[in-house]
């Protein structure tokens, strides 16, 4: 999608409508009953005067999310390539993660911090785990998604396993791997900021200040957190996005 | 005008004395589906002497695919017996001695059109084939300008060429393809049919080819066979000289030829109730 696009009026005048009403209705809401949400000139203060905490808080929440995100992610890419290669080992490992991902992953977290401790590691495994299965699935099918007739080519040619993973199933599977980051990179910022709610331990990390804050009515601090949070979750998945596209161009998908 | 199967065009490729060595032979095959009230291939026997191109014409359903997808080994007949050049499917593609062309091009999209072209060099290198050059293959499929593009950014009938380059790259024995023009409006079709005969005239490699079109089968084909419900009826050869120059469309012999195809067509299909 090039920039120029992005200009045209057709492109972001809906978002920005859609955002201004949300905004204006959040207003409406705060400025009639204050109990309920600060108006959002207070938040903004709220953010002015503590965007150093604000931003440090959010660094250590990325510094959890993004090596829980990448672990999973590289985890969850390699065993899709196993289990691709074995059904004896998709019908082995394929039920585990599906009880993985409906089992309340959040109950985990007590128990993790058992063996993990208090400090930020049992919060970057709980990311690992919530972004797992969607990595895990998008693989799957990706690594299945090869154009028939040219898996037909590749058994004509009597292509070993490895060839015709190599060659055709891994690279085949691009744009998949792409949804998977699409999908799970937010998601890890959720997994860490829930983690850091429900286990409290190091006293760092957004969602234990915001956690914090709430408790001691700071709510204006608080609505600002979540919004720096959210800000990040946007760009993570903007910088995915963008690489997307750019690679899936440049690779002939599009 | 029609005449019964035509004789075999021996190339000096085949072991002498392993019987069967010169032809592609189906051997009362028959395969079954599940979901189906008939076979997909119904006791089918078939011989192609070597250096032929056989054309198998019939509706949708007919099994043509599966036919196709048995002489390569990728599925397996329920019983009879299928042997290409003498060993089985199996041991033919281990070999490299398939080329196969499916209805989609099936190029990888991450490949230029002269990588796409190279892959069946890059794989199974244990098998010995005789390499062509990539680059004159293109050039004989007027795609040497597109040497350097990806698949995404061609015509229908470029990609098509290149799915035929591609098979055409190892020097197959036997060339399977499946309705490789059924995508293309009818001049893209000509046009690239005539590159085939082109490319096929050089090197006579055994073909068969799967179509819906009369006209494209009898442009190309040494031998017709039509295919309804699992069933071939007897081979018919064309006896249209070659080469086969571009315009050969347009003329008489070809227009009989295309009619008396089409009532063999219609007669198979009143006998098989099709
Ligand atoms: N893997 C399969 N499982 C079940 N049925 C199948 C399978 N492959 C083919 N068939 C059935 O076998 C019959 C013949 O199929 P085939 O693909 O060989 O037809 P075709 O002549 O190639 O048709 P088309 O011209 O539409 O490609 C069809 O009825 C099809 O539904
Ligand atoms: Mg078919």
């Amino acid at each position: 999608m090039r920039t120029a696009e992005l200009l045209r009026p057709s492109r972001w005048l809906p978002t920005a409508v859609a955002a201004a009403v949300v905004l204006g209705a959040w207003q409406l809401v705060a400025t009639s009953t204050t109990a309920v949400l600060p108006t959002l000139g207070s938040i903004w203060s709220a953010f002015t005067g503590n965007a150093g905490t604000l931003f440090a808080n959010a660094g250590d929440t990325l510094e959890e999310a993004l090596p829980g995100l990448a672990g999973s992610y590289v985890v969850a890419v390699l065993l899709a390539v196993v289990m691709s290669q074995s059904r004896m080992l998709t019908r082995a490992l394929l039920p585990l993660a599906i009880a993985l991902n409906v089992s309340p992953v959040i109950a985990f977290a007590p128990p993790l911090t058992v063996f993990l401790g208090l400090g930020q590691m049992p919060r970057v495994v709980l990311a690992a785990i919530i972004t797992f299965f969607p990595s895990l699935i998008n693989a799957i099918v990706g690594l299945a998604s090869a154009d028939r007739g040219a898996v037909e080519v590749f058994e004509t040619l009597h292509a070993s396993r490895w060839e015709t993973l190599w060659r055709l199933r891994l690279p085949a599977s691009l744009p998949y791997l792409f949804a998977a980051a699409r999908i799970s990179a937010p998601l890890s910022i959720v997994g860490a900021t829930v983690a850091e709610m429900v286990l409290g331990g190091v006293n760092v990390g957004l969602g234990r200040q915001i956690q914090t804050w709430s408790s001691y009515a700071e709510l204006n601090l608080a609505w600002a957190g979540i919004a720096v949070l959210a800000f990040f979750g946007l760009l993570i998945t903007g910088i995915v996005v963008a690489l997307e596209s750019w690679v899936l161009k440049a690779r002939g998908f599009r | 005008m029609l005449r019964a199967t035509s004789g075999p065009r021996d190339r000096l490729l085949s072991a002498p004395g392993t019987p069967g060595a010169d032809c592609i032979v189906l051997d009362g095959v028959t395969k079954r589906f599940d979901a189906m009230a008939w076979p997909a291939l119904d006791e089918v026997s078939l011989s192609i002497p070597q250096g032929q191109f056989f054309t198998v014409i019939g509706p949708s359903g007919a099994g043509k695919s599966t036919l196709l997808r048995v002489l390569a080994g990728i599925s397996r007949p329920d019983s009879g017996r299928v042997s290409v050049f003498g060993e089985p499917p199996e041991q033919a593609s281990r070999a490299k001695h398939l080329g196969w062309v499916p209805q989609s091009p099936a190029l990888l999209p991450w490949r230029s059109v002269i990588d796409n072209v190279r892959l069946p060099l890059q794989v199974n290198r244990g098998a010995k084939c005789e390499a062509r050059d990539p680059e004159e293959l293109l050039a004989r499929l007027n795609l040497s300008h597109a040497r350097d593009m990806l698949p995404a950014h061609l015509s229908g009938g470029m990609r098509q060429r290149v799915a035929i380059a591609r098979a055409f790259a190892f020097r197959p024995r036997l060339l399977l393809m499946d309705e490789p023009f059924g995508a293309l409006d009818e001049m893209t079709r000509e046009h690239v049919a005539h590159l085939l005969l082109e490319l096929w005239q050089a090197e006579k490699p055994t073909v068969i080819f799967v179509t819906h079109s009369v006209g494209e089968a009898v442009l190309l084909s040494d031998t017709v066979a039509v295919i309804g419900r699992g069933r071939l009826s007897p081979s018919v050869g064309i006896d249209l000289g070659r080469p086969r120059p571009e315009g050969i469309e347009d003329s008489q012999g070809f227009h009989q030829l295309t009619a008396s195809l089409r009532a063999q067509l219609r007669r198979a299909f009143s006998d098989a109730g099709g």
